[in-house]
């Protein structure tokens, strides 16, 4: 079996190889793929959609419906894990650890024990042993916000530089991620339940598709922002660039919630009761 | 509205797919109606851009109003129309019939469930309708992303099955991108026509020749083309009941369209059947899967172990049936993507239903359920019959215009393995057909009071939710055999290049 394979490997190596003489020069500019319709991209993407990011230009407005659809594929993978992990036939009366924030005494409570929630002086804390963590909890308090400000910043200015929704997801779901492991799983819930992690994921997605069924009804096709013109009062072009923004925002909101929906049925192996 | 038709017939279950899953937020309850509205608007759509087609040629749409090269343009001919109509009635079919099964199965997580079920149809929706390659293979993965999350959720070794499949899938995958990448690297451009049109300059070179290669391979890889099928039978046969009758039907079937698809249409039959030397080396590897699938199928006595190697035969009738570059051969191949997904959908309908009542697969525990469940077990029987080859049902006129194109062209070889796999279909059938008729149900039970957990007498037909749907796929079995003829010659023949004789 394993020589069947290295003869695949090599044959394989062999075509890759095979092929390379006929290649394109690097960086030459006479190759076909910066003649055709490359020229054109770099021509007029300023002129058609008023965003002076070529590359944002190209995905979001001329092959933005590739973007859509590699959004619903972030979408498809995060309600894939849920359905795969998420087990809802709870335990409800497990065992439980509280820690008495005085003394630092850990309290294990039996099953059908009485539950010290909602009391100030009593923390629970996951069964795995869980150290005081005051530097990282403290510390990672003060990076959340501008995280989450600097994922607002590189999803609002994908029209100028690198980022957008996809960037600017991530970095806002990794900040929610960094609360949930320096705190627990359970206060991460508390700020973005579950239910809200996927309705926003759904929505995400949702808002993309939606300004492309609009533009539709405007009698437009589909994802043909110039339709919105009038809708935002103003022209066709800045259209193009505001409809780029609005589907961007839709993708952050998309890739942040799955991001995070990810992370809660990962750590908690779908339970979403005690994790990481 | 109908010049949005080409988008609207993915739009549709992009968008419910979404509301599937908030409104299953609210209420469990709302997912199924939900699926089944946006498939309906999806089929009707569908039927509707076929009969526009038919009547005023091909069908282009230009997303976000973007002309090709610049932009992704959906084109739809006689080929996708009618690929697009199998797929999204296959889809449809088996979302009605499967209810039951779904909500005994995922009562808890019907809303990801159908989520995940209206994506995958709207995947393999898009792979049919566009015509941009690299929008192709995005759809490709949204397909086959959702495909391993509904495989994974089987029993058993299900998970590992599905495990192998995104190993297997992904590489195919892969390899199509890779290939589409060397295409983009000698012509600059995404586009499928305009790819036909920069190539045939290009012909003479390696880069092309490399990217015909590794494209055929990875759509021979995600079609379970026989050296690489092996991740296929336990895919599909570990899959969740409502999962392999989607699956099966149309994952392979739709890969074969693409292959179709990026030959003709692409590459263009001057290239692919001409200046290659691969025609006669691809149906001889057909010859060889359509008969190692069948004395597979032979070497099983799981039911659905034993139709999903069945698969792994037809497609060997297909992607044969293609390369003998002829007319009459190409025709066989397509009607047959559209007979054997419903041929398929058919046994795999009819083998979940007996599944849910008998609680085995084995083919040794059907005794007697002729008596039990007669009306499935009749539909069992056409759907067999068709497999077989028996007139009037359509997989006769499929295999009469694949041996037909192979007489043609000279293969005796194809011919002699159409008419091998025809008799190995025959035994397996009739095999099943026997132990469920003639022998008696009880002496089974008295032998094992306890074995299998399931109660005799309990067997009864299968619920009517299922055994309509049941009814209405071998109707269209009939159906599809008796306007064979008006299909091949409104549809099929216009769908095939002019070139091809």
């Amino acid at each position: 079996m394993k020589t069947f394979a290295l003869i695949t490997v090599l044959l394989l190596g062999g075509l890759l190889f095979y092929g390379t003489p006929d290649f394109p020069d690097w960086g030459d500019p006479a190759s076909p793929a910066s003649l055709h319709v490359s020229p054109y991209y770099i021509e007029h993407a300023v002129e058609d959609t008023a965003v002076p990011n070529i590359v944002t230009a190209v995905l979001a407005d001329y092959r933005g419906y590739d973007t859509m659809f590699e959004t619903a594929v972030i979408f498809s993978a995060g309600i894939a894990c849920l359905f795969l992990l998420r087990v809802y036939r709870r335990k409800s009366a497990r065992t439980r650890l509280y820690r008495h924030n005085l003394t630092g005494v850990t309290l294990r409570i039996a099953k059908g024990g009485k539950l010290p929630e909602g009391s100030a002086e009593f923390e629970r804390i996951d069964s795995v042993w869980v150290p005081y963590d005051m530097i990282i909890k403290v510390t990672s308090r003060l990076i959340v916000p501008f995280v989450q400000l600097f994922a607002l910043y590189v999803i609002a200015h994908g029209h100028h530089s690198p980022g957008g929704g996809f960037q600017g997801g991530v970095i806002f779901g990794a900040a929610i991620i960094l609360y949930a492991l320096s705190n627990d799983l359970r206060r991460a819930f508390r700020r973005l339940s579950e239910k809200a992690a996927l309705l926003a994921s759904a929505a995400g997605v949702l808002i993309y598709v939606g300004t492309g069924l609009l533009c539709l009804l405007l009698g437009g096709n589909f994802l043909d922002y110039s339709m919105l013109a009038e809708m935002l009062h103003t022209d066709a072009i800045m259209a193009r660039s505001h409809g780029i923004l609005i589907v961007e925002i839709g993708v952050g909101l998309a890739v942040m919630a799955v991001m995070v929906s990810l992370y809660y049925n990962l750590s908690s192996a779908g339970r979403h009761d005690e994790g990481l | 509205m109908s010049a949005h038709f080409p988008g609207l017939v993915i739009i549709i279950p992009l968008v419910a797919a979404f509301l599937i899953l908030i409104g299953a937020l609210l209420d469990k309850r709302l997912a199924f109606p939900l699926t089944a509205l946006a498939l309906l608007g999806s089929l009707v759509t569908a039927i509707g851009l076929l009969a526009r087609v038919m009547q005023v040629g091909v069908v282009e749409y230009h997303l976000a109003g973007w002309a090709p090269p610049v932009g992704i343009a959906y084109r739809v001919d006689h080929l996708n129309g009618l690929v697009l109509v199998a797929v999204a009635a296959v889809a449809f079919i088996n979302l009605l019939g499967t209810r039951p099964l779904v909500v005994e199965a995922f009562g808890d997580r019907l809303g990801p469930f159908y989520t995940l079920y209206i994506l995958l149809v709207a995947g393999l929706l898009g792979i049919v309708v566009t015509g941009d390659a690299f929008n192709l293979y995005v759809l490709l993965e949204i397909a086959a992303l959702t495909g391993y999350a509904l495989v994974g959720m089987g029993e058993g070794r299900a998970p590992l099955a599905s495990l192998n499949y995104i190993f297997m899938g992904t590489v195919g995958a892969s390899f199509y991108l890779l290939g589409v990448g060397y295409l983009y690297l000698v012509t600059g451009t995404l586009n499928m026509a305009d790819l036909a049109v920069r190539l045939p300059a290009l012909y003479p070179s390696k880069v092309v020749f490399s990217a015909f290669v590794i494209c055929l391979a990875g759509l021979c890889l995600k079609m379970g083309f026989f050296p690489l099928h092996a991740w296929l039978p336990n895919a599909y046969s570990y899959a969740p009941d409502p999962v392999s009758s989607l699956v099966a039907p149309l994952m392979t079937k739709v890969m074969v369209y693409v292959m179709v698809r990026i030959m003709l249409f692409v590459f263009t039959p001057a290239f692919a059947f001409d200046l290659t030397a691969i025609s006669e080396p691809m149906v001889w590897m057909a010859i060889v899967a359509i008969v190692a699938g069948s004395f597979l199928a032979l070497s099983t006595r799981r039911l659905k172990r034993m139709l999903t190697y069945i698969v792994v035969a037809e497609v060997g009738y297909m992607v044969g049936g293609f390369w003998l570059g002829n007319r009459l051969g190409i025709s066989g191949a397509i009607l047959h993507i559209i007979n054997d997904a419903v041929m398929t959908l058919c046994v795999f309908l009819a083998a979940a239903a007996l599944i849910a009542r008998t609680g085995s697969d084995a083919i040794d525990d059907m005794q007697g359920l002729f008596k039990k469940m007669p009306v499935t077990m009749a539909v069992f029987v056409i759907a067999g019959l068709s497999i077989i080859g028996v007139p009037p049902t359509c997989g006769f006129f499929s295999k009469w215009y694949l041996i037909s194109g192979a007489i043609a062209a000279g293969q005796y070889g194809f011919m002699a393995a159409l008419l091998l796999s025809s008799l190995i279909n025959l035994v397996l059938f009739f095999r099943i057909f026997e132990i469920a008729y003639f022998e008696p149900f009880e002496d089974h039970h008295a032998e094992h009071p306890t074995g299998h957990g399931r109660v005799l007498s309990a067997v009864q037909e299968a619920p009517l939710e299922l055994l309509v749907p049941l009814v209405v796929t071998a109707a269209l079995l009939f159906a599809l055999g008796i306007y064979a003829g008006d299909i091949v010659s409104l549809i099929i023949d216009k769908a095939i290049p002019l070139g091809i004789v």
